[in-house]
């Protein structure tokens, strides 16, 4: 499998050029085009996995109908172009046994060897309910995720802070520390919910430059009315 | 200080790197990500009556961040935009600038911010009554939706309204309401500035209103 | 396809997120430019033609307003900014060469290439109800068109498959066909998953966002009408 991402940061896909045999897993929605020599099983699982993500996904994308679909590359391979939503930056990750904590709506695809799961509740209880949820994803594989905004990584070496809604995702060897904005700052100072996260120790946060809330909020009250 | 701009430009980002001592002042909800250990303190952006100025006429908000390194090793902030596009710096030795509303993203301590009228057809066109003039010895940094472009001018050039950024001060403007020929092919509120003189303008490839234009027909 | 040359001097800038197209006309030369998308004009630069009620534009079919510019007494400059954030590119169609475009793809083109709207093998249904239509290019002359998000050029050989909503232009070389995927009717919202599948040789322009997933994720934000 090899992937290419052009149009980074502002409108950025990625091709995953499959071998015959070859298997991704990528989000429902999230295909773009694709040549022909490719068999496709949509599905509201993982590929293989046991249980059912059926509930807990659907939860997990905000009720919408959540599905994912699983291509196969015939004989001759297959490319397939992914892209998300909103503008945006992409990057392949290569996982080799770690883990990392993923905000979900940046998942966009991996390959077979990757598993992923919903379990994560480690912000539950400070975040209001339309907030993010996050994704635990472990494995051996590729990982391809998409945020708004570019993408750029925080080597964390001692503390530092970064505001939740620009978190894309972070080892799972890292502290954190939720907390909203201290009484010494106004709250108008931050983004979004006002809510900042402290990592600690030793690992890499991937931040987005921008976040998708803040652009609404300016851009929704200018259109017409719903 | 050592700043980089990274991502321009669709999605600009700055991060600086303040050595111990040093200041970066930036607006309200500018911050992203930033060392632990670096001081913020919330400002009123000017005294309290031309801040209120500001905020109502000129767009900018209430209040300033200044992020201040009082420790003893570089430490770095991180900061945005709220909505995507360009960003870009200005070195200013004395001179001044005037941005529009809404472009003035962070500044070194020796940039002084003021305002300057803009006149009631940018008011009306909602591009607010004042424009930003930023001078004095320092770097401004400043940004807007799309990608920053600049233009020398030598005699008049028409410009849509919501497409401009920066205009140097001994430039004059005049802001021209929708009307005649200009309304059916400027985009935006059809709200036209005809720059005269000799000069650099910055103006933006896109335009917020644009994107509304362009967008509600289709929602 | 072989590259012409053009008959205008231009460049574009800004690719592939917010690109600006800036053509600089000579003395007596005339442009045709999409409606609302000026940005900067030079104060030589006149609407060539005024239309009945004096509009000044030309209503080509369902919805593409277009002007007319010449430069007079001079040569003269102007900048475009389409309304969408996104790529552009251009190209020089040979005589009775065609193009499909995508009608909000449209940004400006010379006189001499024929736009139309409504035309014999037009087939409706390709993009789901969001308004969408092709528009018949045909050359010789200048064609400039954008995308939303960064576009993508494949030369197909074969046989491709692309989400409807993604498709800016291709080439009339190309058969093209209606369909769904998946068969999962019940899982697609929103007219997810109706793809057209292109077959044969030629070249496929396409972007990397669509519309009407963009609409979908401001509507929270948009505000609602007061009963």
């Amino acid at each position: 499998m090899q992937t290419e991402i052009i149009h980074n940061p502002g409108s950025a896909a990625a091709r995953v050029h499959l071998e015959n045999g070859e298997t991704l897993t990528a989000e429902g929605g999230s295909m773009i085009a694709m040549s022909n020599d490719v068999t496709l099983e949509t599905t509201t699982k993982k590929k293989g996995s046991g249980g059912g993500l059926l509930k807990a996904a659907k939860r997990l994308f905000g009720g919408e109908s959540f599905f994912f679909n699983h291509y196969t590359a015939g004989t001759t391979g297959a490319d397939i172009w992914l892209a998300q939503t909103l503008p945006g930056d992409m990057m392949e990750m290569q996982l080799d046994g770690q883990t990392v904590i993923l905000q979900a709506g940046s998942f966009v695809a991996c390959s077979a060897g990757v598993d992923f799961d919903t379990g994560w509740q480690g912000f539950k209880n400070l975040l209001s309910k339309e907030s993010l949820f996050w994704l635990r994803v472990s494995g051996k594989g590729k990982l391809i995720l998409s945020s708004y905004g570019a993408i750029y990584p925080i080597q964390v070496n001692g503390e530092y802070i970064v505001d939740t809604g620009h978190i894309v995702g972070f080892d799972e060897t890292l502290n954190f520390k939720l907390s909203k904005a201290g009484k010494s700052w106004v709250s108008s100072i931050l983004g979004g919910e006002g809510l900042v996260c402290r990592f600690k120790g030793h690992g890499t946060v991937w931040c987005q430059s921008h976040n998708a809330p803040s652009f609404g909020k300016i851009l929704g009250p200018k259109l017409r009315p719903r | 200080m050592k700043t980089s701009i990274e991502g321009r430009p669709a999605f600009a980002h700055f991060h600086v790197d303040l050595e111990p001592g040093e200041s970066i002042i930036s607006e309200s909800d500018a911050m992203a990500s930033m060392s632990a250990d670096l001081d913020m303190k919330a400002r009123f952006n000017g005294g309290f009556l031309s801040a209120l100025l500001k905020r109502f006429f000129g767009g900018e908000s209430l209040f300033v961040n200044e992020f201040t390194n009082n420790t003893s090793a570089t430490r770095r902030v991180t900061l945005v935009q709220s909505t995507p596009g360009d960003m870009s710096s200005m070195e200013l030795n004395g001179n001044s600038i005037c941005l529009q509303s809404g472009a003035y993203i962070a500044s070194t301590t020796g940039v002084k911010l003021g305002l300057k009228w803009a006149g009631f057809a940018s008011f009306i066109g909602r591009e607010g009554l004042f424009k930003l003039i930023a001078s004095g010895d320092g770097t401004v940094w400043y940004g807007a939706y799309g990608a920053l472009l600049e233009r020398v001018v030598d005699g008049e050039l028409i410009v849509d309204s919501s497409h401009l950024v920066i205009y140097e001060p001994q430039m004059t403007l005049k802001v021209q309401m929708a009307g005649g020929i200009f309304s059916s092919f400027f985009g935006g509120e059809g709200l036209v500035t005809r720059v005269n003189g000799k000069g650099k303008i910055t103006i933006q490839s896109r335009s917020l209103s644009g994107l509304k234009s362009w967008l509600n027909p289709r929602l | 396809m072989n590259p012409q040359p053009s008959e205008y001097e231009s460049r574009i800038e800004a690719r592939p997120d917010f690109s600006f197209l800036t053509v600089r006309l000579q003395s007596g030369q005339t442009i045709k430019v999409e409606a609302s998308a000026m940005a900067t004009m030079d104060t030589n630069l006149r609407m060539k033609t005024k239309m009945r009620g004096g509009l000044g534009r030309f209503l080509t079919g369902e919805s593409l307003f277009i002007n007319e510019f010449t430069a007079q007494n001079g040569p003269g400059e102007l900048g475009i900014a389409p309304g969408s954030p996104g790529d552009m590119d251009h190209i020089s169609l040979k005589e009775s060469e065609v193009l499909f475009l995508q009608n909000t793809a449209y940004v400006a083109s010379s006189p001499s290439v024929n736009l139309e709207t409504k035309w014999q093998g037009l087939v409706k249904g390709l993009f789901s109800g969001e308004s969408l239509f092709l528009v018949k290019c045909t050359g010789p002359g200048d064609l400039w068109f954008n995308t939303f998000g960064g576009m993508i050029t494949i030369d197909v050989n074969g046989s491709y498959t692309v989400d409807s909503g993604h498709i800016v232009a291709f080439s009339s070389s190309l058969e093209y066909r209606v369909g769904r995927i998946g068969g999962y009717k019940s899982l697609f919202f929103s007219g997810e998953g109706l793809v057209c599948h292109f077959s044969g040789t030629g070249r496929l322009w396409i972007q990397t966002r669509k519309i009407g997933a963009f609409a979908s994720w401001v509507f929270p934000f948009r505000p609602s009408k007061r009963k």
